[in-house]
């Protein structure tokens, strides 16, 4: 019902000599922005998503700012930092002229409380792992320790912020860039609740204290949030955008409504089906960027017949992985041969993954199984969605003409889908993995035995041990080298079978100029204007 | 009194063929059932086959109905489907009929207590979420195709039982009913003999008005995947699918679309004619 109301108000508006939003905008300089869902929350230390990540970038930043352009990241509220020789120890001289929005001073010690907050236990945090680099950061956080001063961060002076870390972490800088370790007001917080208190009236409009260079405004349920410039922030002169308005439209089909007439500057993203006839009818408005992420058949290794190495061998031969991207996924995704994305700037992993049907079903011949005998039906589950679903229903017909392999689909909620994965009640698994910080740790440390987003049962002590020996390793060269290694494991035992690396794909209006792309899809909106050619 | 019963079912038919539309409706619905009936020996591809160097193409000689967006036969899965959302239309509404006809006839026949208190379950039906209620029936049975027309139709039979009711309720009151049980007829016979033939015109409305409510219903429950599971088809399935890309592949919605109208619009002309024919009260020789 609300679609065809929608729809009617559409043909109206269009109808009518109404003004665009995105004409007025040229005015007023607001940036309207689709962003997916409604935000569970706008505390930093609390959300996960990245709805919440696109705004909090706009009302937070921390001591680094993530670069337009993907490169090392920006100054932010740290004006420099120097290193120590053996990687372990960073000193940052914060700026003087940053400020939160009420006109307070950003301080050293700001970050140490905002970095406490995250590491309590009783606050909850789903990300405090973002900081367990930091020297007896996760002892802390798992309550082994209770004295926050053996945690290695420290205000030398209100300017000086000085970080031990636990190993050395040469992505550590990046890591900055996450909202987790944006520093939040220390008297907005207990003026609302205390240091460990969830969901408090603190982030409110109008109770809210940001130093970002935007300041909430406003916040309609369901409907819009909207954020106007600030005029405390220290680098005033590059924020151009007067305000920017977050909607949140978890309707793919409807976004793309409200992109077409007008309504939004930018999408989150595009419906799979439109993709095709998008790259003629809009070439200046789709936009398709590499993404940090890979698609990829997660395997139980604790079900038989999948126990057998030699099947999951053979289910990766007899996947087409070009033919799937090109013809069902069509959105320019590049057929995965690694766990980790390749960066041609970066980590580039060496493995190979063939397609080879042949061979596929000769090693499924010499496991015994044949006509008389054949491949016992695997099920495999994805959650609700047709993008999955087609993927599926592909790589379903793949096994079946490649290998005589049956399969079984199923479909189920988010939650459902979620919580069989954890207890390791599935066969096969559509998984998706996006990473946090542009490092290969994001996506192999995942594997380690143990981890909570392991989920396979696999578990491979010469891999772990690659990992730690790259979380000593000192210089980069090594560390990739150690990750390479480890990677030839995981993809020759293959818990996992790698489909696609991801694409980002969304409509961004001409007007907006300065948006730039990167691997991590994230970017600040400084330099963002709204100018017509 | 047999005698007289069977001329009142056969005028009903001849009433209901003498009317063109619903003699027409009566065809074409026979026609696709008979289809759907024989559709694996007819279908001229597999549901399941995919051409992905084809895509999505056109009405052909090749595919009469064009191709979806994996290069399937959608003639074939059209047929397919409809022997799904036959089923399930026709099944569940069948539970629903069964169900709410007579759990609606005993209440507004028994009046009183027995009424207050059937009426008040099914209130308290109304208010348990319905989807809720499905799922747990599938999580306690596991997913299968007869449980879930059961589990349709048990949750349709709601308003039909409020329908019902409410006709016997005035019926009751009728001199016709005063003088069978002044003449010491059972109970039972009332019913079935007097009351559940006299409910038959708001009943059959409302029933052919139940099958296109089921069918849509079939479609989102897969869609949550709770029905028929990929690549197995329905109308409904397919209907949604081809809405998404209506426009860039038309021929995903028309056709689908058009099978589905030409049913639901032939289940509501035959409903008509039925009540027409069935209606005791427009019996006159």
């Amino acid at each position: 019902m609300k679609k065809i109301i929608y729809i009617t108000l559409i043909f109206l508006t269009a109808c009518s000599s109404y003004e665009k939003p995105v004409d007025s905008s040229l005015e007023t300089q607001v940036l309207l922005i689709g962003n997916g869902t409604e935000p569970q929350d706008l505390d930093p230390h609390i959300v996960t998503g990245v709805p919440e990540s696109k705004i909090l970038m706009a009302l937070l930043e921390g001591l680094v700012i993530r670069h337009p352009d993907g490169k090392s990241p920006l100054p932010g509220v740290a004006q420099s930092w120097d290193i120590s020789s053996n990687g372990l120890i960073y000193t940052f001289n914060l700026r003087k002229n940053a400020r939160w929005s009420n006109g307070d001073t950003v301080d050293a010690h700001d970050f140490v409380y905002s970095w406490k907050r995250v590491l309590l236990p009783s606050l909850g945090s789903q990300y405090p792992d973002m900081l367990y680099d930091i020297k007896n950061a996760e002892p802390f956080n798992k309550g082994e320790i209770t004295d926050f001063n053996e945690v290695g961060v420290k205000a030398i002076n209100d300017y000086q912020l000085q970080v031990t870390l636990a190993n050395p972490a040469p992505y550590f800088i990046e890591l900055l860039t996450h909202y987790t370790t944006r520093p939040v007001h220390k008297e907005t917080i207990e003026q609302y609740g205390s240091i460990d208190s969830v969901g408090t009236k603190w982030t409110r409009p109008g109770n809210f204290v940001g130093n970002g260079p935007f300041n909430l405004k406003e916040w309609q349920l369901n409907k819009v949030i909207e954020v106007e410039k600030s005029n405390t922030y220290w680098d005033n002169s590059a924020v151009k955008l007067n305000g920017i308005k977050f909607y949140p439209i978890d309707n793919v089909t409807r976004e793309d409504l409200m992109f077409r007439s007008g309504q939004l500057h930018i999408t989150g993203s595009i419906p799979q089906e439109k993709i095709d006839s998008y790259k003629t009818l809009y070439p200046q408005e789709l936009k398709i960027f590499p993404y940090f992420g890979t698609y990829y058949y997660r395997i139980n290794i604790n079900k038989p017949p999948l126990d057998e190495k030699l099947v999951r061998d053979a289910l990766s031969l007899g996947l087409d992985r070009k033919e799937l991207v090109d013809k069902v996924a069509k959105g320019g995704q590049e057929p995965a041969f690694s766990f980790t994305p390749p960066d041609k700037n970066g980590y580039y992993p060496t493995t190979k993954l063939e397609f080879n049907p042949t061979k596929a079903k000769q090693i499924l011949n010499d496991l015994g199984y044949s006509e008389e005998n054949p491949f016992p039906k695997i099920e495999l589950l994805y959650n609700t969605s047709e993008g999955h679903q087609k993927i599926a229903q592909a790589i379903q017909q793949m096994w079946k003409t490649n290998l005589g392999v049956d399969i079984e689909l199923t479909n189920t909620d988010w939650k459902v889908y979620l919580s069989r994965q954890q207890i390791g009640d599935y066969s096969i698994s559509r998984a998706g993995w996006i990473g946090d910080y542009p490092d290969p740790k994001t996506f192999l440390d995942m594997m380690v035995t143990g981890r909570g987003n392991n989920q396979t049962g696999w578990s491979n002590q010469e891999y772990d041990s690659l990992l730690k020996k790259a979380a000593n390793a000192t210089n980069q060269t090594e560390r990739f080298n150690y990750f390479n290694e480890a990677e030839k494991i995981l993809m020759d035992e293959k818990p996992i079978i790698p489909i696609y690396t991801y694409t980002r794909m969304y409509m961004l209006h001409p007007d907006v100029k300065g948006w730039k792309s990167n691997l991590l899809d994230t970017r600040p909106y400084q330099n963002i204007e709204l100018i017509r050619d | 009194m047999a005698n007289t019963e069977s001329s009142l079912y056969e005028d009903a038919f001849r009433r209901l063929f003498s009317n063109k539309l619903s003699l027409f409706s009566f065809c074409f619905i026979s026609f696709i059932t008979i289809l759907a009936i024989l559709t694996p020996w007819i279908a001229p591809y597999d549901y399941a086959y995919q051409d992905l160097d084809l895509g999505p193409s056109g009405p052909s000689m090749a595919h009469w109905m064009g191709t979806d967006v994996l290069g399937r036969d959608l003639l074939t899965r059209i047929l397919y489907g409809s022997r799904i959302s036959l089923m399930v239309g026709f099944l569940a509404t069948m539970v629903a009929l069964f169900i709410g006809v007579i759990w609606g006839t005993i209440a507004g026949y028994a009046g009183g207590k027995i009424d207050t208190v059937m009426m008040r379950i099914v209130d308290a039906m109304y208010g348990v979420p319905f989807i809720i209620l499905i799922i747990l029936l599938m999580v306690i049975f596991g997913r299968n195709l007869v449980l879930l027309f059961v589990a349709i139709g048990a949750v349709e039979w709601l308003t039909m039982s409020r329908i019902v009711r409410s006709q016997v309720r005035s019926l009751s009151q009728q001199e016709f009913v005063l003088a069978a049980q002044a003449m010491g007829v059972s109970s039972v016979d009332i019913i079935f003999r007097h009351l559940i033939p006299n409910t038959v015109g708001p009943v059959i409305v409302y029933a052919t008005l139940t099958v296109p409510q089921i069918m849509l219903l079939e479609a989102f429950l897969s869609f949550l995947g709770l029905g028929v599971q990929a690549p197995m088809s329905s109308w409904g399935i397919l209907i949604r699918d081809g809405a998404v890309s209506m426009e860039e592949y038309w021929w995903l919605l028309i056709f689908p679309s058009i099978l589905f109208s030409l049913t639901l619009y032939s289940l509501n002309f035959i409903g008509d004619g039925l009540r027409d024919a069935l209606d005791p009260r427009t019996v006159q020789n």
